[in-house]
């Protein structure tokens, strides 16, 4: 799928956030610290003011916003180039994964202006001025821009991601007709960038036991490949109040899949598949 | 390690294992949605019908025999739609071993407050 | 000593959008109903119980205060029925893309209104 734009449909102005105190739940070593404003680039005519969450776990202290001001006539036009900007030209010590800059590799996804996305592939011009960026929501954060996905890593390595065969391997290899093959389109294309789970209210309540909608999705790819012969225990595996019944579909994760993906009509496929099998 | 526990990932994410289990819920709080759009609706035509009347002519409303059906049916559907919902709002949200507590009281009320409407219907068609 | 790594904001820093907000009302709405639900209950209870018992019950629903709770409860009601309606053509695995998912969520809200005002209406000519 071709992305034209990095809004998918017009984000709400009216509301930028939900109606709950700054630090509603939000346990002490999570709470958000005021950080330090570095000085604006000179003899910049366009600038844009970036605020940015900190942490630097040698410090051992509590995670920062810092500000900064990015001279956008000295900038490309994606947020992965405003931070790659501040980075080389105001604090190296900026960190945050990048690799393809161009929404394949799926390592520079993090939250901009309340919503998750791939830097690489949002324009700067579409964040609010002044823009915010954080990282994933809900995550445990290693440093600045950097979660820890070693969790949303081993609920997806649950699902077994790979074709399960029980007959005996035929002698050149398994066939699957065109028909088929079109069965996986809109599953298999997933980067695992984790926007959908992190943005998943459901996941953000009950993360250590509902599996997310990356990990339901790619169950799904899984269920759908008609060379698969493992349906049965993958859905074994799935049936459970909360790994995967604890979807409300919210649709939060169909919203922002930066690769117009779609998490809950999977997991939608998934819930019809378990009554078919029953009634 | 930050990991405050020992416990690999992988096992933490394992837990306790699938309980294979789940649609039932899923499907009966389906089945009893689908029950109450007509009952609902029917209730709420019946009491814009009713915005003027008094006890007696309620009381003949509530005695007609389609009406007291219906009455039962929409306290059964409703009580049983809120009983399963409620309970997955507390199980979203209600993260120690007071949620089986609280699941046990919304339940027990669902079921209370049916039986209740129940009977008072029952009674206002039977009563001579 | 370990420091534990800071868990970045959630709710409260994620933008609220037409599929969390919609979702949060169906929720909202159908604690509110489960509530309305022991209202009905109260209300049968009531007549069961005769004239006296009855008059108090709808003497507090006609009302200014119990005016405001039963537009309350409608609005709830037609809310948690299109958003359920909603709900339940999306388990039949149709209307997942994101333009139905939006066009379907603002119908919910128009439909809503709509209804709650035309009950209003209805009720007002019928008590007239």
């Amino acid at each position: 799928m071709i992305i034209h734009s990095s809004d998918q449909v017009s984000r709400a102005r009216f509301l930028k956030r939900f109606p709950v105190p700054k630090n509603f739940g939000v346990p002490a070593e999570s709470r958000i610290v005021q950080g330090r404003t570095w000085p604006a680039p000179e003899g910049a005519r366009r600038v844009k003011v970036f605020k940015i969450y900190r942490y630097d776990p040698e410090r051992g202290t509590n995670p920062r916003i810092d500000t900064f001001h990015v001279d956008l006539d000295d900038c490309g036009p994606m947020v992965l180039d405003a931070l790659i900007w501040i980075k080389n030209k105001v604090d190296s010590t900026l960190t945050f994964r990048r690799s393809c800059r161009e929404g394949v590799c799926g390592s520079c996804a993090m939250n901009m202006d309340g919503t998750n996305w791939l830097a690489c592939t949002r324009f700067i011009s579409d964040l609010d001025a002044p823009a915010v960026i954080y990282p994933l929501a809900n995550m445990r954060i290693i440093k600045d821009l950097v979660p820890d996905l070693t969790h949303v890593f081993a609920q997806y390595e649950m699902i077994e991601p790979w074709l399960h065969v029980k007959t005996p391997d035929p002698e050149k290899e398994r066939l699957q007709s065109a028909e088929e093959r079109k069965q996986l389109d809109g599953y298999y294309e997933c980067i695992l960038c984790f926007c959908c789970t992190s943005g998943c209210p459901s996941h953000w309540w009950n993360g250590n036991r509902f599996l997310g909608p990356a990990t339901l999705l790619q169950a799904w790819r899984w269920l759908t490949d008609s060379r698969d012969e493992g349906s049965e225990e993958r859905l074994d595996r799935l049936e459970d109040p909360f790994r995967l019944y604890r979807c409300h579909t919210i649709l939060n994760c169909t919203r922002t899949c930066p690769k117009g993906l779609n998490p809950g009509k999977a997991i939608a496929e998934e819930k019809k598949a378990i009554l078919e099998r029953r009634s | 390690m930050n990991r405050p526990r020992m416990r690999s990932p992988f096992g933490s994410a394992i837990w306790l294992g699938s309980a294979k289990t789940g649609v039932e819920h899923w499907w009966a709080e389906r089945v009893s949605a689908v029950a109450l759009v007509p009952l609902t609706i029917w209730f709420l035509a019946a009491i814009i019908f009713h915005t003027r009347s008094d006890h007696a002519g309620f009381v003949a409303w509530l005695r007609e025999f389609p009406t007291t059906i219906l009455i039962i049916l929409l306290l059964i559907a409703l009580f049983h739609h809120a009983a399963l919902g409620l309970q997955v709002i507390v199980e979203d949200y209600v993260h120690s071993d007071l949620k089986f507590a609280v699941i046990v009281g919304v339940r027990l009320t669902c079921f209370a407050a049916a039986v209740a409407g129940i009977l008072a219907a029952l009674q206002i068609a039977l009563a001579s | 000593m370990t420091h534990i790594r800071p868990r970045s904001p959630n709710i409260q820093s994620y933008r609220p959008q037409l599929t969390s907000v919609l979702s949060i009302a169906n929720r909202i709405t159908g604690v509110v109903l489960s509530l309305g639900g022991v209202g009905l209950v109260v209300w049968l209870v009531a007549a069961a119980l005769g004239p006296e018992p009855f008059s108090v019950v709808q003497g507090f629903f006609a009302s200014w205060p119990g005016q405001i709770v039963l537009f309350g409860f409608t609005f709830a009601f037609f809310l948690h029925l299109c958003g359920g309606i909603r709900h339940l053509v999306w388990d039949t695995v149709h209307g997942f893309e994101l333009a139905s998912i939006y066009a379907s969520g603002w119908a919910v809200v128009a439909a809503s209104i709509v209804l709650t005002a035309a009950t209003w209406i209805a009720s007002i000519f019928m008590g007239a």
